[in-house]
């Protein structure tokens, strides 16, 4: 059982099957985008759909009232791919019976919007412009909650960009660029190219291996510098029982105020690189591209932070091990990081223009995307 | 490279001539021409016809006329106007000159 679609090409109605409506409606777009700057467009897209409805006629019949998907396939062969004349009074050589990649790219259903990698003016693989373009928004705000999902999934976002950077097609032409989402891709397609990408990478098997070394390093001098730190703690408060939990009870507010201190600068500073592409007013040394910028921020932070973490653990340690401190001091810290940032937001006003600037933008942002949803469902 | 390769934007370029002297004769729709220039070096497909005769058309080259068919809408037939005779007669004597100009160089 096949879904039919009717539709009207030039005042007469047809109905096709469903997968062959999506062909003819992808052919008969490309053919508008090819013809867009030809003075005749309106004219040419009706002789078009007049040719082509007279093809469907000629393989109707009293017995057959559907246009399957083969034919249009074969309809839209006949037809051949739209070149505007004026492309060819530039004198583009191309053979007219020449460009079988072209060609392809008819055949199959070809969503008139989606999603795409877009390189141009990207940070890493454009994952984020490719969805800022799908959405309708502004790219800092995708990649806002890029890095906010990254902080809060420890981590675990940055495998889902990677994930998105192999699986999503990357734009590579301005039709490509021109389209946003429609039609979700069908799963085949996707582990094909997923695969295909992957082997691309893989291909570049020194880069590769030497980037796995250069992690492993990274990752075991971590380690030890964090368990240093800890043990060196933990001996430095010797097991003191009473004594220590006393210490640990000033400690610990301390550790979350400054914990709590050190993340609201840093997302602050975050939020001000994103936005006004200075840190609190220094900009950043010349020809440092934005995300290098993000990515010292992120160092720095961790680099801080760490060895805080680690002190922490260590006392904790000597205290005797409890659960409940771990609690308490999530409390505190997060109890700490809503009044700071509330300080911040009260008594700086380059945090509170900062703020309202985010909101108007967040205003904006939902609005478009309200309206990106009003106006795609009904098509 | 083989020559049929090599010499497509040759016949690309020639293409407006062969339109040309086609609708000089009677009125043609689109789908004769078509079958007209199947069989030849210059097979074209609709998805070329069509923006060419609207540019031509907007040039004032050829017009067409409305006629009722018995099956669906009417169909556009397509004809030479004047200065698109003008035209054809000077792509005639064009193409005789390059005609001649290979033959001088011989063989």
């Amino acid at each position: 059982m096949q879904k039919v679609v009717s539709i009207s090409l030039n005042g007469i109605a047809y109905q096709l099957e469903e997968p062959g409506y999506n062909q003819l409606r992808s052919y008969l777009e490309r053919a508008e985008s090819r013809l867009k700057d030809s003075p005749d467009r309106t004219e040419v897209m009706n002789d078009l759909e007049q040719a082509i409805g007279e093809k469907c006629a000629r393989v109707l019949g009293p017995h057959k009232t559907v246009v399957n998907e083969a034919e249009v396939a074969r309809i839209i062969e006949e037809m051949g791919p739209v070149e505007s004349a004026e492309e060819k009074a530039a004198g583009a050589g191309a053979a007219p019976e020449g460009a079988p990649e072209q060609e392809s790219a008819y055949v199959g259903p070809q969503p008139r919007k989606r999603l795409f990698n877009i390189r141009e003016g990207a940070m890493w693989a454009g994952v984020c412009n490719g969805i800022a373009a799908y959405i309708n928004v502004d790219v800092t705000w995708v990649r806002i909650a890029f890095a906010l999902i990254t902080i809060f999934s420890w981590g675990g976002m940055i495998l889902v960009y990677i994930a998105l950077a192999f699986i999503v097609p990357t734009a590579e032409t301005a039709e490509d660029r021109a389209a946003a989402f429609g039609m979700p891709f069908n799963t085949e397609e996707l582990i094909g190219r997923a695969k295909k990408n992957f082997e691309k990478f893989g291909s570049d098997y020194r880069w590769r291996r030497e980037w796995r070394r250069q992690q492993r390093h990274w990752n075991r001098q971590w380690h030890q510098m964090s368990e240093q730190v800890r043990q060196a703690t933990a001996q430095a408060a010797p097991q003191m029982g009473t004594t220590a939990r006393a210490i640990m009870s000033i400690f610990l507010p301390i550790a979350a105020i400054v914990g709590a201190v050190l993340f609201v600068v840093w997302i602050l500073a975050m939020l001000s690189l994103v936005t006004q592409h200075t840190v609190f007013g220094w900009g950043l040394p010349h020809g440092m591209p934005l995300w290098v910028g993000l990515l010292v921020l992120v160092l720095v932070y961790f680099a801080i932070s760490a060895p805080l973490k680690a002190i922490r653990h260590g006392g904790r340690e000597a205290a005797g091990s409890h659960p409940g401190w771990g609690a308490l001091h999530g409390l505190m810290w997060m109890g700490f990081t809503v009044l700071f940032f509330w300080l911040a937001y009260t008594f700086f006003p380059g945090v509170r223009e900062l703020v309202d600037q985010l909101m108007w933008a967040a205003d904006l942002t939902v609005s478009n995307i309200s309206e990106t949803i009003t106006f795609g469902s009904w098509d | 490279m083989n020559i049929s390769e090599k010499l497509a934007p040759i016949r690309k370029g020639l293409l407006e001539f062969v339109i040309l002297k086609i609708v000089a004769g009677d009125k043609v729709y689109v789908a004769d021409m078509l079958k007209l220039l199947g069989p030849t070096e210059f097979a074209t497909q609709e998805g070329t016809l069509y923006p060419l005769l609207s540019k031509l058309r907007r040039e004032e080259l050829v017009d067409y006329e409305w006629q009722e068919s018995e099956a669906g809408p009417p169909r556009k037939y397509y004809k030479l106007t004047q200065k698109g005779r003008t035209q054809l007669s000077t792509l005639n004597d064009y193409w005789k000159d390059l005609n001649r100009t290979l033959a001088e160089f011989g063989n």
